[in-house]
C-alpha cells in the first residue's frame, strides 16, 4: 500500500523545468529520504505532494486520492525555512497551527510535545526570544501536533546541534514506529543512510536514484577501496586502475575501474608505503551523490 | 471553529492586542478633533495689523466718501462690542493727487508697497461714475502684493459703489431723500426644507441650518469610514508581506486553501474595523446624549454606514492582501502602497465639490463607482440633500459585486504570489496571475 504515488509529474516555473517526468511511490509507514543538490527540485516535489504547488502534468495521489485546490489535514509539513509568527507565544502558535489542521486534543498534544522537547519553560514566551534550534523544534512540533499520517520534512536536521538532532531523530523514528509515513529531504548523507528505508535522489529535476540503500549501492558493486596509509593521500597518486581518490584525512576512498583487481592495487600501495587499514566496500551514499552531481559528473555530461 | 475563522481570530487578536491599536484608537479621534479645533483657532487668528492704503481718485468725487466710510468702519466695526478688544485691522487711507503719467505713478506706489510703506493702493478711473468707451478709465483697481487673500478689496467695493449710486442719482437730478430705502441692502437667508411632524401631522417651520452642522455630519461620516478602511484593510498589506517573507505563509497554505487564508485575514481586518467603529459610534452617541443632542444622531444612516464599511473592508482588504503577497520586502511595499491606496484616497480629494452639490450628476456618478461608494454615498446620505432611494441600493449592489470580484481575484493573485520569492512581479505578471490563478 502506497501513501504517496506520483506518475510522470512535471512542474515548470517560467522556462525552468523544476521537476521533470517524475514518478515515485512511497510505501506506508516508511521513511523516504529525498536527496539532491540545491535547486534540484526536492522542495518543489514536497510542495506538490503537500498540494501547495500544482503539477503542470502527471498525477499525484496521496492516500489514494488526487487533491487539487484543497488542503489535506492528514499531512504534516515542516518547510525548509521556519515560518513562525515572532510576536506570538510558543504555546499559542502551536495550538493555532494544530487547530488549523483540525487536530484532536491539540492543547494536550502541544503540552506533551513541549515537555518531550524540553520547551515547557518557553511555552509562555514569544517566538522571537527562541534560539534557532528551539525555533526548529517548535516548527517540528507544529508539523506533528495534529498527529498526521504523512509527515513531510524539508531539511529537518539542518542547523541542529548533535543533541537536538538526536532528539529530533528519535521523534521521527517513534512516529514511524507508530505508523506515520515520513518523507524528508536532507543534505546529510549519513542521516539518509542511517534513517531511511528508501532513498530517492533528484538531480536537475529528474529522478536519478530510487530504492533502498542496499539496492542503490548494489548497482555500483564493490568498486570502492577504503584505505589508511602512513604517508597519506600523496602515496596514492597515479595508481593504475584507480579512477579517483577522495581524501578524508586519515582515510582515503579509492574508486576502482571496472575489472580492476584489488589485490594488485594493494600490492602497488604496499610497495609505496605502510598500510594500516584496507577494506573493499560498496560506495557510500555520499560517494554516489558526488558521482552523480559532482563537478566531474557535470563535466562529463557537458562533454 | 472553521479554519477561516481561526485565521480571522488570530489576525484580530494580533491587531487589537497591540499597543499601536489601542493608542491609535484613542489618538485618531483626538487628532481629528484636534484638527477641527486647530481649524477653528486658525480661523480666529486674523491679522489685525492696520492696513495703509493709498487712494488715487481720478474722478475727484469718490475719495472723500471713501475716507468717511473707512472712518465709520474704524470706529464701529473693528472692536468687539462686549470686550472692546480689537478684532479686525483698521484701514488708514491716504488720498494722493493723480499724476499725469498714470503708469509712472502706479510704479512709484508699487515700489512703496515693496518697501513696506504701504499695504495697497486703489486707483479709481476717471470715467467710473459714467463709464466711457475707454476701458482704462472706467475701472476701479486695487493693487497689492497678495492678490488672492486681501480682504480690503472685498470691503472697499461696497462704499465705492454706494458713492457711485449717489453720484449717478445726483447727476440724473433725482433727490435721494425721495427714496430713503434706495440703498438698503437685503440679504438672502439660508433655510432648510419644511417638514411634517409624523405624529401630529403639523407642518413644522424650517430650521435655519447651521453651516457647521451641514458640513460636520457628512465630514464625520466620511472621516470615520476612511479611518475604518485604514484600520481594517490597509494593515493587511504589511501583514501579508511579513507572512510571506517570514515563510509563515508556506505553513498556512499547507493547512488551508489560499482563498480561505485571504478571506480569513480579511474577516480579521473587518472585525478590527467593526470593533473600532463600534467604539467610536457608541462613544459619539454617549457624548451627544450627555450634551442633550441625541436628535443629531443619524440612526437611519448607521445601518448603511456599517454595511458599506463591511463591504469596503472586504473589497479593499482583499486588494491590499493581494498586493502584500506580491511584495518581497518593505521597499516593494512602499512602492505598491500608493497605487493600492489610490481608490481609497481619490474620494478624499473631491470632498469639496461633492459636499457643495451632493445631489449633482458629478456626485451621483462617482458615488455609484464601487470603490468610491462607501465614502461618497455615505457622505451624500448624511448631507441635507435627499438622495433618491434607489441610489444607495444600486451602490450597494455594485459594491457587493466588486467585493466578490476583489476577493476572487485577490485570492488568485495571492495563491500565485505568496511563494514567489526573489524579485518583484511586474504589473503584467500580477494580471497574468489574476487571470490564470
Amino acid at each position: 500500500m502506497y501513501c504517496v504515488e506520483m506518475e510522470h509529474v512535471t512542474k515548470t516555473f517560467g522556462r525552468t523545468v523544476a521537476v521533470n517526468d517524475l514518478s515515485l511511490a512511497v510505501p506506508q509507514s516508511s521513511i523516504y529520504g529525498f536527496i539532491g543538490p540545491n535547486g534540484s527540485g526536492k522542495t518543489t516535489t514536497l510542495r506538490m505532494i503537500m498540494n501547495i504547488f500544482y503539477p503542470d502534468s502527471g498525477t499525484i495521489r496521496v492516500f489514494g486520492e488526487t487533491l487539487r485546490g484543497a488542503s489535506n489535514d492528514r499531512i504534516g509539513y515542516l518547510p525548509e525555512e521556519r515560518g513562525l509568527y515572532k510576536r506570538m507565544k510558543v504555546r499559542e502558535i502551536l495550538r493555532f497551527y494544530g487547530r488549523l489542521k483540525n487536530g484532536r486534543n491539540v492543547n494536550a498534544r502541544v503540552d506533551e510535545w513541549l515537555e518531550r522537547f524540553e520547551l515547557t519553560a518557553w511555552a509562555g514566551k514569544k517566538v522571537a526570544t527562541l534560539s534557532k534550534g528551539m525555533s526548529q523544534k517548535v516548527q517540528f512540533i507544529a508539523a506533528v501536533v495534529s498527529e498526521p499520517e504523512l509527515l513531510l520534512l524539508d531539511e529537518p536536521f539542518a542547523g541542529l546541534d548533535p543533541v537536538n538532532a538526536d532528539v529530533m531523530r528519535k521523534a521521527v523514528l517513534d512516529l514511524q514506529a507508530a505508523g506515520t509515513t515520513v518523507i524528508f529531504s536532507t543534505h546529510d548523507m549519513n542521516v539518509a543512510e542511517r534513517m531511511c528505508n528508501y532513498i530517492f535522489m533528484i538531480f536537475e529535476g529528474r529522478k536519478v536514484l530510487d530504492g533502498t540503500l542496499e539496492e542503490i549501492q548494489s548497482r555500483y558493486g564493490s568498486d570502492t577501496i577504503r584505505i589508511g596509509v602512513e604517508d597519506g593521500a600523496a602515496a596514492l597518486e597515479t595508481l593504475p586502475g584507480i579512477m579517483s581518490v577522495r581524501n578524508f584525512g586519515r582515510i582515503q576512498e579509492l574508486r576502482m575501474a571496472a575489472g580492476c583487481d584489488p589485490q594488485k592495487i594493494l600490492a602497488e600501495i604496499v610497495g609505496r608505503t605502510r598500510v594500516h587499514h584496507f577494506e573493499i566496500t560498496r560506495p557510500s551514499l555520499h560517494d554516489i551523490f558526488v558521482r552523480i552531481a559532482g563537478p566531474e559528473a557535470k563535466e562529463a555530461a557537458r562533454a | 471553529m472553521p479554519k477561516i475563522l481561526q485565521i480571522a481570530w488570530r489576525e484580530y487578536k494580533a491587531t487589537v492586542k497591540t499597543k499601536g491599536f489601542i493608542i491609535g484608537l484613542l489618538l485618531a479621534p483626538m487628532l481629528m478633533s484636534g484638527g477641527l479645533i486647530a481649524m477653528v483657532i486658525s480661523e480666529k487668528q486674523i491679522d489685525i495689523t492696520d492696513r495703509r492704503i493709498a487712494v488715487v481718485d481720478r474722478t475727484g468725487r469718490i475719495a472723500a466718501a471713501l475716507v468717511q466710510a473707512v472712518e465709520n468702519r474704524n470706529q464701529n466695526e473693528i472692536y468687539n462690542l462686549k470686550t472692546g478688544a480689537k478684532v479686525k485691522p483698521a484701514y488708514e487711507i491716504t488720498v494722493i493727487e493723480p499724476a499725469a503719467d498714470a503708469r509712472a505713478q502706479r510704479l512709484e506706489l508699487s515700489n512703496r508697497i515693496r518697501a513696506k510703506q504701504l499695504d495697497g493702493f486703489l486707483e479709481i478711473g476717471a470715467s467710473v461714475v459714467h463709464p466711457s468707451d475707454n476701458p482704462d478709465e472706467a475701472h476701479v483697481r486695487y493693487y497689492c502684493e497678495n492678490v488672492l487673500f486681501d480682504e480690503v478689496r472685498n470691503w472697499i467695493a461696497w462704499p465705492i459703489n454706494n458713492q457711485l449710486r449717489k453720484l449717478r442719482l445726483a447727476d440724473a437730478g433725482i433727490d435721494e431723500a425721495k427714496a430713503p430705502d434706495l440703498f438698503q441692502w437685503t440679504g438672502v437667508e439660508n433655510m432648510g426644507l419644511v417638514t411634517v411632524d409624523a405624529q401630529t401631522g403639523q407642518i413644522n417651520d424650517s430650521d435655519r441650518p447651521n453651516e457647521a452642522q451641514v458640513v460636520a455630519g457628512p465630514l464625520i461620516m466620511v472621516m470615520l469610514m476612511f479611518m475604518m478602511i485604514m484600520m481594517g484593510a490597509a494593515p493587511l498589506l504589511q501583514s501579508v508581506m511579513e507572512e510571506k517573507n517570514q515563510r509563515i505563509a508556506e505553513v498556512i497554505v499547507a493547512s488551508v486553501r489560499p482563498f480561505d487564508f485571504v478571506l480569513g485575514k480579511v474577516i480579521g481586518g473587518l472585525a478590527v474595523s467593526l470593533t473600532a467603529s463600534s467604539v467610536y459610534v457608541a462613544g459619539g452617541m454617549a457624548v451627544l446624549a450627555r450634551m442633550g443632542m441625541t436628535e443629531h444622531v443619524p440612526y437611519e444612516l448607521l445601518p448603511w454606514f456599517f454595511t458599506y464599511m463591511v463591504l469596503a473592508v472586504v473589497m479593499f482588504g482583499s486588494n491590499f492582501a493581494a498586493v502584500g503577497s506580491a511584495c518581497s520586502d518593505a521597499k516593494d511595499a512602499q512602492t505598491l502602497m500608493l497605487p493600492a491606496m489610490l481608490p481609497v484616497m481619490i474620494p478624499m480629494f473631491i470632498l469639496g465639490p461633492i459636499l457643495k452639490s451632493p445631489g449633482g450628476a458629478f456626485a451621483t456618478t462617482l458615488s455609484l463607482i464601487p470603490p468610491f461608494t462607501p465614502t461618497l454615498m455615505v457622505m451624500r446620505q448624511s448631507s441635507t440633500v435627499a438622495v433618491p432611494a434607489w441610489q444607495p441600493w444600486v451602490g450597494l449592489g455594485g459594491m457587493l459585486a466588486f467585493a466578490v470580484l476583489s476577493v476572487w481575484l485577490g485570492g488568485r493573485i495571492f495563491r500565485a504570489a505568496i511563494l514567489f520569492q526573489g524579485k518583484t512581479p511586474r504589473l503584467g505578471t500580477l494580471v497574468k496571475w489574476a487571470i490564470r490563478g
